[in-house]
């Protein structure tokens, strides 16, 4: 059993609500989090800034409650594609991209829901929660994500807020379950303000109203994130085995010692 | 799905009744099979003031240590388990981890050392170990099992190079642990003196003592586990009543109430005064053990109670419950016992546990 996650905190322009989420988030317990930012292409043309890190955000990291080690946090991008071409910056090898650790797309359509799930290089794909769904789940892109690793999200901040979304969340989150079978689920908020934030024992719990089994519900907040998380670092090594890190060299002291070898040699 | 959400997760209550004086009582075992205790508490309806011999056996709780930052391997070395692991009782379980989130360990006083990991942890640290039993289809914990005290465990042996090597050299780990050591008597150092350099800290169980009015009891035969409608209650009822009364519960059903609708079970007696004690700490079974006896000699003078009850929980996150079997955090990780101890020195057994759990012995 991993550690339970976060993968959607909504990354607004103010630093001290942005401190006090992830403070709210440690004390609840979750020893991951991700920082996400959505880029919507219905308005005007948007430049896929680079991810700020977050050890410049935050010089100090807040402990998680219960045990010794610091909160994690982990940068996410989330693109809201209504447009096939949107797609297009997906495919590009666009330097910024690379440097999230999560990428997410929520697709609008039913035409993007299979191109995301059957080709799009992404981690996460998002399931709408706040209106009633306008197409259906079929079986076919959904089988053949979760063979490709993806995972399935959903929000439960929405559900908090209004009653109208509740009953949305409860029809989509079923309906896709009875495609899925309640495999590779992530649930997660998109809380903007910590009291929206639920402690990750409770959200399991909630995962049994969306018709999810006990252990199903509790690894869609821990297990199935830490997947993810593995799934987006993938991207960054090739085939997943080999990691290259920058690793800063000294000149100079390559030079000293070659001749260095050279002398011992002669002198032997 | 209506019935799946009416369900809560799994739990068991297991009871047994004895004699505290038959020679084949298995109190003290079960007492000493459950190794990590963390609050024990205990409840004397119709008293007021604690003898003094229990005072005093509360005082001589003992104490235990908490080491930030111990190393492992530091477990593993000869030192420490000549000194400490052979003489004598020695327990260690570590602080502030989550079984269900982080890697755990623990010693038994047998001598074996448990630690259970996380899939990554376990894939770096090259030691054999076995999947959990609560981790699903996808083996995402795994329990390594060291018998410190087996014969080929000696200090030159592949098998002791190999753990050192894995908890040395290849994953150090370190947590903070909580240590007891039980000593029988052998001379040699503390756990004090033997640990001065890593940050030890020797720390006293906290201990409360509150005497409750006007409590309402239930009415127990001791011979009757299920009780009869009009004349006693059952071991359920009694163990709901319980703890209700240890968590401050009012029992009054009040209409201006909005946390709580329970009742004390029927048939019941109103008792004057109750005496309530707790005790928090790192606490372990040989002083249980003798709480229990002094508790068992509290009848022998006329009282006016009927029966007294003692209360141990375990720890939510240690990797075992009763003797080697595993414990998970489903939803929640109680592991407790509680016992009911009559006049005529009759006792009940209750033992509970929780959803990741195996049924205790």
């Amino acid at each position: 059993m991993a550690g339970f996650a976060d993968l959607n905190l909504p990354q607004g322009p103010d630093k001290k609500s942005l401190q006090s989420l992830l403070e709210a988030a440690a004390h609840l317990g979750y020893s991951a989090v991700a920082l996400n930012h959505v880029i919507d292409f219905k308005e005007k043309k948007q430049e896929i800034i680079k991810p700020v890190s977050p050890s410049e955000l935050f010089p100090s990291l807040p402990i998680v409650q219960g045990t010794s080690k610091r909160i994690k946090v982990l940068t996410r991008l989330t693109l809201v594609v209504s447009d096939p071409s949107h797609c297009n910056l997906l495919r590009s090898t666009s330097a910024n991209i690379r440097l999230y650790d999560i990428i997410a797309v929520f697709p609008k359509t039913e035409k993007l829901f299979h191109i995301a799930c059957t080709t799009l290089d992404v981690d996460l794909v998002c399931i709408n929660v706040t209106e009633k769904l306008p197409f259906y789940f079929r079986r076919p892109p959904v089988n053949m994500a979760i063979d490709r690793g993806i995972y399935f999200e959903l929000l439960y901040t929405p559900a908090i807020k209004d009653s109208t979304m509740r009953r949305y969340t409860i029809s989509n989150a079923i309906s896709l379950m009875q495609i899925c079978k309640g495999k590779n689920i992530v649930i997660s908020s998109a809380a903007e303000r910590p009291l929206e934030l639920r402690g990750p024992y409770d959200v399991a719990n909630l995962g049994l109203l969306f018709g999810l089994s006990e252990s199903e519900a509790k690894a869609a907040v821990s297990t199935n994130c830490r997947a993810t998380m593995l799934h987006g670092e993938t991207r960054k090594t090739a085939c997943g085995v080999v990691y290259t890190v920058k690793k800063p060299r000294k000149v100079e002291e390559e030079e000293t010692t070659v001749p260095a070898c050279k002398k011992a040699k002669t002198q032997a | 799905m209506p019935a799946q959400l009416a369900r809560a997760p799994r739990h068991l209550l297991v009871c047994e009744k004895g004699h505290a004086r038959h020679p084949r009582s298995r109190h003290a075992a079960h007492v000493r099979d459950h190794a990590y205790s963390c609050r024990v508490s205990f409840l004397i309806p119709e008293c007021a003031l604690l003898p003094e011999v229990l005072k005093s056996t509360i005082a001589d709780i003992g104490e235990y240590y908490l080491v930030r930052n111990l190393s492992i391997h530091e477990l593993v070395a000869h030192e420490f388990i000549d000194a400490f692991v052979k003489k004598g009782s020695c327990y260690a379980l570590t602080y502030n981890t989550k079984i269900d989130q982080d890697n755990t360990a623990a010693l038994l006083p047998n001598g074996k050392l448990i630690l259970s990991v996380d899939k990554d942890t376990y894939e770096e640290l090259g030691l054999q170990g076995r999947p959990s039993r609560y981790s699903g289809k996808k083996a995402m914990r795994y329990i390594i099992t060291i018998d410190l005290t087996d014969a080929g465990f000696h200090p030159e042996s592949k098998k002791h190079n190999r753990v050192l090597w894995a908890l040395k050299e290849k994953k150090p780990l370190e947590f903070d642990f909580l240590l007891a050591w039980y000593n029988t008597g052998a001379e040699g150092s503390t756990l004090m003196s033997y640990f001065s350099k890593n940050q030890i800290q020797a720390l006293k169980p906290k201990i409360t003592f509150s005497t409750l009015r006007d409590l309402q009891c239930p009415v127990l035969q001791s011979n009757d586990l299920q009780g009869k409608p009009e004349e006693s209650c059952s071991t359920e009822e009694l163990f709901e009543w319980l703890g209700a009364v240890l968590n401050q519960v009012s029992l009054d059903n009040n209409s201006s109430s909005f946390l709580s609708t329970y009742c004390c079970p029927e048939p019941n007696t109103v008792v004057e005064k109750a005496f309530l004690c707790t005790i928090t700490g790192f606490i372990i079974p040989e002083k249980i053990i003798q709480l229990l006896e002094q508790l068992c000699c509290y009848f022998g003078e006329p009282k006016l109670a009927y029966w007294l009850t003692l209360t141990v929980h375990g720890f939510a996150d240690s990797p075992v419950s009763w003797r080697e079997s595993e414990h998970g955090f489903h939803k929640g990780g109680e592991n407790l016992y509680n016992f009911v101890i009559f006049r005529n020195l009759d006792y009940w057994l209750q033992m509970a546990v929780g959803a990741h759990d195996d049924c205790p012995p």
